[in-house]
């Protein structure tokens, strides 16, 4: 049975909504230039003024124009979303495949390998690494893959062991195919709804995951980042400033995520068969 | 359980210690500074330094200051807070009583309202009250956990001011016994809160996908032909049974809280290692740093190991193998 995908996901509510949402940023990430009214990086001499006409968001402590930082913040977040995913998906799909297809001591060793990996919080590794070595966006997103790749990992291999069972990779097999055309023109093709599902999965939790490292001060000052926004405007908290320094700082990373979220939910409901019957029945009547 | 079960765990532990040990002596730069802090600078004389290089062997190849790293470890002897002034212990097991706490009370809390709210959605799936509940933690599922503390900090800061902001009690109030106990859950109530919040969407989805299919089988439909009380087939007869992937997660969820715990600390100042580990990276209190890393990573581990040794006594279906996480 073949399923469409990207038809399942704009018939659910939840997936139409999300990708909505994430167009909407990406729109805004796109033509920062054009919505920012100022260099988000420089500073200048008025420092946490209110909203006015020429710094809609008003100013930081530093003099640096709010809305100008609040639209750049969306690059930053959806590359670490796009590295992040991508990354993280290669790895995972590389070890989870190539432990299912090759099999013996190495499936073993690399599972293993997986089950420790999962019992530790990357997290607090990422935030021990970056005592010593200050991490830029492509180290971040280095270290987050090297350490979150698992989860997709396992996933990918219980698909491909079951896909490598399948009646037409028999055949294909009969027919004298080597593992190496199997593997790109059977196995790889069809795991294809499976990786953007981790795709998606991954891109979340990088989203998340450099937001709260910023947000506990553990980014280069110099990047424009939601997280690093709100870490600075935490400390103002007391003032009125927090309405329009932190909350819509806050909200902006809340939709992006939020985005990922929804679209990853809806994705899942139509992978899972039970659920997708389901579903179907809940939002129809 | 199984050896090889045990021996992802070992793994696990090794490299922690592994991670623990060669990063700051792979740091360019002073590996002194790198092990003890920066603090230590302000009272480095050349004594304290042919002491320092001493004790951790600086001057020995790799494979005897991992022996003597290895040794003060097993004695329990985590190094010197030259920030604190004090053995690195004794501040991280001041802080700890208070982490404990609230991830407890949280893990608990969030475990035991996304299994009701799970089950009364799946329950009543399809109806405006699933919809509405689902949709609810949805949206909540969006907001990362530090952005549902700071909006519960405004919120009690700026417009409701009857609860405590930050801290774990009163300071210098002398308050004891029953004073002290109300004090102390009065300044729980906004981290707990915020916490839980967080904990609650995923685990919330996850009894909700596993109740429906539950409510499928056909015991369910055994028991509501007995004539059974609607509660009674909910809760003892699908609930029960739909309850288990919740279990299994409790050391993965464990680990998501210990993040979790790390913001919300910081966000109401919440004496515990949270907070501990946030001031230390800012004084690079590196011995903080890593007696706590490698206490709290060594928690987790642990709590996953525990999970994973009862839940076959919670369920007898699951074999000594263990199961497939379906995911």
């Amino acid at each position: 049975m073949h399923i469409n995908y990207w038809k399942e996901l704009k018939k659910s509510t939840f997936g139409k909504i999300g990708l909505a949402m994430l167009i909407l940023v990406v729109i805004i990430a796109s033509s920062s230039p054009l919505l920012a009214r100022y260099d988000p990086g420089e500073p200048s001499h008025s420092a946490l003024k209110p909203p006015s006409i020429e710094h809609w968001l008003g100013t930081n402590d530093v003099g640096q124009d709010i809305w100008s930082r609040l639209v750049y913040g969306a690059r930053n977040s959806l590359l670490v979303a796009l590295g992040v995913g991508l990354f993280t998906t290669l790895l995972g799909t590389v070890a989870g495949a190539s432990a299912a297809l090759v099999g013996g001591l190495y499936e073993r060793i690399m599972m293993r390998m997986v089950d420790a990996l999962i019992a530790i919080p990357a997290f607090i590794v990422i935030i021990l690494v970056a005592a010593y070595v200050l991490p830029n966006v492509w180290t971040l997103i280095f270290l987050i893959s090297i350490l979150t790749w698992q989860g997709g990992a396992r996933i990918v291999r219980a698909q491909t062991l079951s896909l490598k069972e399948r009646m037409h990779v028999y055949a294909a097999r009969a027919f004298g195919a080597n593992k190496l055309y199997i593997t790109t023109r059977h196995i790889i093709p069809e795991l294809g709804p499976i990786l953007f599902a981790v795709f998606i999965h991954s891109a979340t939790r990088g989203v998340f995951m450099e937001a709260g490292l910023a947000f506990l001060g553990i980014a280069d000052i110099s990047t424009v980042s939601w997280g690093l926004m709100m870490h600075y405007a935490l400390k103002f908290y007391y003032l009125e400033v927090w309405k329009w320094w932190l909350l819509p700082t806050g909200l902006a990373l809340s939709v992006t995520i939020m985005a990922f979220v929804f679209i990853g939910h809806a994705l899942e409901t139509a992978m899972d068969p039970r659920l997708r019957e389901m579903e179907r029945e809940d939002w129809q009547c | 359980m199984k050896t090889a079960k045990i021996g992802n765990y070992v793994i696990a532990f090794l490299i922690i210690l592994s991670l623990n040990f060669l990063l700051p002596r792979m740091m360019p730069g002073d590996p002194i500074t790198a092990i003890c802090g920066e603090e230590v600078l302000v009272e480095m004389t050349p004594e304290l330094r042919t002491e320092l290089m001493h004790r951790f062997a600086l001057d020995e190849p790799l494979w005897k200051q991992f022996f003597v790293y290895l040794t003060s470890i097993v004695h329990g002897d985590f190094g010197y807070s030259y920030y604190y002034n004090a053995p690195v212990l004794e501040v991280i097991l001041e802080a700890l009583p208070w982490t404990l706490l609230l991830l407890g009370s949280s893990l608990i809390l969030s475990t035991l309202l996304s299994i009701i709210m799970g089950i009364e959605s799946g329950w009543r799936r399809g109806r405006n009250s699933d919809k509405s509940l689902l949709t609810a933690t949805m949206v909540i599922n969006g907001f990362p956990n530090f952005f549902i503390g700071i909006i519960l900090l405004l919120l009690f800061g700026v417009y409701l001011g009857f609860l405590p902001l930050q801290g774990a009690k009163t300071p210098y109030s002398g308050l004891s016994g029953l004073n002290l106990l109300l004090d102390i859950a009065r300044h729980l109530v906004l981290p707990l809160t915020a916490l839980t919040l967080a904990q609650i969407p995923s685990s919330y989805l996850l009894m909700r996908n596993t109740m429906i299919t539950t409510l499928k089988e056909p015991f369910v439909l055994t028991a509501k032909a007995k004539g059974l009380s609607d509660a009674s087939v909910r809760y003892k007869h699908a609930g029960r049974n739909a309850i288990l992937p919740i279990v299994t997660t409790t050391g993965v969820r464990v680990g998501i809280i210990v993040t979790g715990t790390l913001f919300i600390e910081m966000i109401f100042s919440y004496p515990g290692v949270g907070l501990l580990i946030y001031n230390s990276l800012f004084m690079r209190d590196y011995p903080i740093l890593q007696g706590a890393f490698f206490i709290v990573t060594v928690f987790v581990i642990v709590a996953n190991f525990i999970v994973d040794s009862l839940y076959t006594k919670i369920d007898p279906r699951i074999g000594i193998d263990g199961i497939e996480h379906a995911h």
